[in-house]
């Protein structure tokens, strides 16, 4: 199995680069906050290990979680799109199980090598996370570097561990039922969110929004100015990872509702719709980053203007706390981008044939391009509709507890910008991809 | 079947027609200077052994491939030397393909991807037009179906459906049984004998099975890019003893 894992991953670099690449870069950033925790364990003050265990742990671990999330949902979209193949594969002969090792295999493979070289980059990244923070008076000068092997392969085989998981998951729903539906099935799919989806979506929604009431009843009267940011700074991002995973029935619900109006635009429109309703699952992947990004970035960062604005006396930790904040924020936004861009590569290149099918129908290659771009254009907006509403998780709760009311008294125009910034980054990465695929012949995408 | 230039009532004729693969000493002469001409209502089965240049002959005649050098007229129009853009404009007005491979869209209901070359162009499909396709190819009951949701057989009996949907000049057929077991190519095939002798359509179809090149009124038979004969009123054992001598003389090109 090992061996076919290998050929396989060989054969289809292109597709494997996105999954490589999201598990190199979780690898750095986890394992660059993950050397500071160690390195709290060396000789260094109270305070400083206080300070080093609090960056580790607590950002490290939710950008961890997203990054978990992008790596889990990368290879989610590189799986299901191998449906065909994998039908193919149990029509010959290959049972179930060795169905699912076979991807266990290769995901292994990918997603291993990318948490070697990560961890590698990983050991030069923490050094100079370590670094900004002495330059930055946030721990002391003469605390060392004692970041190695234990934090970079704990690390490292996080991300490897998680990667197998999602593997094995996506690998059951596409080997479950007999071989001849897989075949067929393999080009549409209509099917359904699993329960356990679902409650793993509503749980941190839940839990999301209870920390929500918590802060405005609770710990808005706390003595601990910073009590409040605790209980809803992590809010929105709560309820934009578990919006994002109900996003396949966020995303054919909103189309549905907005089919009709697709239908005006013609056949570029027509397609895009019955695209979007049909096959929500594959698009739905490019949907769930755009929610994340919006519901992060406009969370944490006007949270961090609340804060600003309604501090009353300056306390010592301000700065790491904003350093804190400034840094997930920015996790999120690089993490969130990435996946875009990923998912819409790796969707675009699984439907380069249907592309050229369209074109040998007579579809222009502008018309086939502008069809992915009205689904982008979809997408985008759900995203940045659904990922708005998750931050108000943090935003609403935060701006109560700090006596600005419901609506935060300033930086009103940042959750336009972000918006905007998702459409763009959406249409954008959609717009590259749908590019490279339709620009080579038609004979080749249909060879593809 | 004629040799010689086109006239106003042919449906298809290239003129010279050669196609080449790759440059220098590694050059494939897919097509050599062929000249065929297809009568408007005519059925004609386009045969040979692999690597005769069937597909590519389909592939210049439908538009998709630009020719080397020569000339191929579609309904009275020269498309060889058209731009991309121009060449698909024309394809999805006057051309209608059926491929082995059903190629349906895999998102779109039967009757959705029947009425989608009509979209591509800018219209919106007449739904009784699409309804009656939809019942002369037996599926009236499937309209609303999707590809995943219907029998190889079905599919192409939709893609059938859908290539005649313009009324093209052309109905070009690539190996359209080459998928399907003998009952459901069976059907097929009369589908299509049925869409010349009844709505005049023209119809050019490649395939290696002699069986299927029987339904046509005539076969062309290539060899090596060139027409190496060809045959009216075809039957399947006429078909395939002249198949096995083009393959000696297809091997014995080789040996040479």
């Amino acid at each position: 199995m090992t061996g076919l894992a290998l050929r396989s991953v060989r054969h289809r670099l292109a597709s494997f680069t996105a999954t490589f690449l999201s598990a190199l870069l979780g690898t750095v950033l986890i394992g660059s906050f993950a050397t500071l925790v160690e390195t709290a364990n060396g000789p260094v003050s109270v305070a400083d290990r206080e300070t080093l265990v609090v960056m580790g742990a607590v950002v490290g671990g939710w950008g961890g979680l997203i990054v978990l999330f992008s790596v889990a949902s990368t290879l989610a979209v590189a799986v299901r799109q191998r449906a065909a193949e994998i039908a193919l594969l149990r029509a010959v002969g290959t049972t179930p199980r060795q169905a699912r090792r076979l991807l266990r295999s290769e995901a292994l493979v990918v997603t291993a090598a990318g948490a070697a070289v990560g961890a590698l980059v990983a050991l030069g990244t923490g050094r100079a996370l370590l670094a900004l923070l002495r330059s930055g008076g946030l721990v002391d000068a003469s605390v060392r570097y004692a970041g190695g092997p234990p934090s970079l392969a704990a690390s490292a085989a996080g991300v490897v561990l998680v990667s197998l998981a999602a593997a094995s998951v996506t690998g059951r729903r596409s080997t479950s039922g007999p071989a001849t539906t897989a075949l067929r099935d393999a080009a549409s799919n209509r099917s359904r969110l699993r329960w356990w989806r679902v409650v793993l979506g509503l749980v941190p929604v839940g839990y999301g929004v209870a920390l929500g009431v918590v802060t405005v009843t609770v710990t808005a009267d706390s003595t601990d100015q910073y009590a409040a940011m605790a209980t809803s700074g992590s809010s929105s991002i709560l309820v934009g990872v578990g919006l994002a995973t109900l996003s396949p029935v966020l995303l054919r619900w909103s189309a549905l509702l907005v089919r009709p109006a697709l239908q005006g635009l013609g056949a570029t429109g027509h397609l895009a719709a019955h695209n979007l309703t049909r096959r929500s699952h594959t698009l739905s992947a490019a949907l769930a980053p755009v929610v994340v990004f919006t519901a992060g970035t406009i969370g944490t960062l006007m949270l961090v203007g609340i804060d600003a604005r309604t501090l009353a006396v300056p306390v010592a930790d301000g700065d790491t706390i904003t350093l804190l904040n400034t840094v997930v924020t920015g996790m999120i936004a690089l993490f969130a981008a990435i996946m875009v861009v990923n998912t819409f590569a790796a969707a675009l290149a699984a439907r380069r044939g249907e592309l050229a099918r369209l074109r040998l129908l007579g579809a222009t290659p502008r018309q086939a391009r502008t069809a992915v771009l009205v689904e982008a254009a979809v997408v985008a907006a759900v995203g940045v509709v659904v990922g708005g509403a998750a931050s108000l998780a943090t935003v609403v709760p935060f701006a109560v507890a700090r006596d600005e009311g419901v609506v935060p008294d300033g930086q009103l125009w940042l959750p336009p910008l972000l918006a905007a910034a998702a459409v763009a980054l959406t249409l954008g990465s959609a717009a590259a991809a749908a590019r490279r695929v339709t620009s080579t012949g038609i004979r080749a995408g249909l060879a593809a | 079947m004629q040799q010689q230039s086109p006239r106003p009532a042919d449906a298809l004729a290239v003129r010279g027609l050669t196609r080449t693969y790759g440059t220098g000493p590694n050059a494939v002469r897919a097509l050599d200077a062929i000249d065929l001409a297809f009568a408007e209502g005519s059925f004609t089965a386009v045969m040979g052994p692999s690597g005769s240049g069937k597909s590519t002959f389909l592939n210049c005649a439908a538009g998709v491939e630009q020719p080397t050098s020569g000339d191929v007229v579609v309904a009275g129009q020269d498309i060889s030397g058209w731009s991309e853009a121009r060449r698909t404009a024309f394809r999805r007005r006057h051309v209608g393909i059926v491929f082995q491979g059903f190629h349906l869209v895999p998102y779109l209901t039967a009757a959705q991807n029947v009425g989608l070359p009509l979209r591509l162009e800018g219209r919106r499909p007449d739904r009784q037009h699409v309804a009656r396709l939809l019942a002369r190819v037996g599926l009236a009951d499937r309209a609303g179906h999707l590809p995943g949701e219907l029998s190889g057989g079905q599919q192409q009996r939709v893609a059938v459906a859908r290539a005649l949907v313009a009324v093209p000049a052309v109905l070009l057929a690539d190996e359209p049984t080459g998928a399907l077991d003998t009952s459901s190519a069976r059907d097929v095939l009369r589908l299509l004998r049925s869409s010349v002798d009844e709505l005049g359509q023209t119809v050019v179809m490649v395939t290696h099975d002699p069986v299927a090149a029987a339904y046509a009124d005539s076969v062309v038979f290539l060899v090596d890019g060139r027409v190496a004969g060809w045959m009216s009123r075809p039957t399947a054992e006429a078909v395939a003893g002249q198949l096995a001598r083009l393959d000696d003389l297809a091997g014995a090109a080789v040996a040479s």
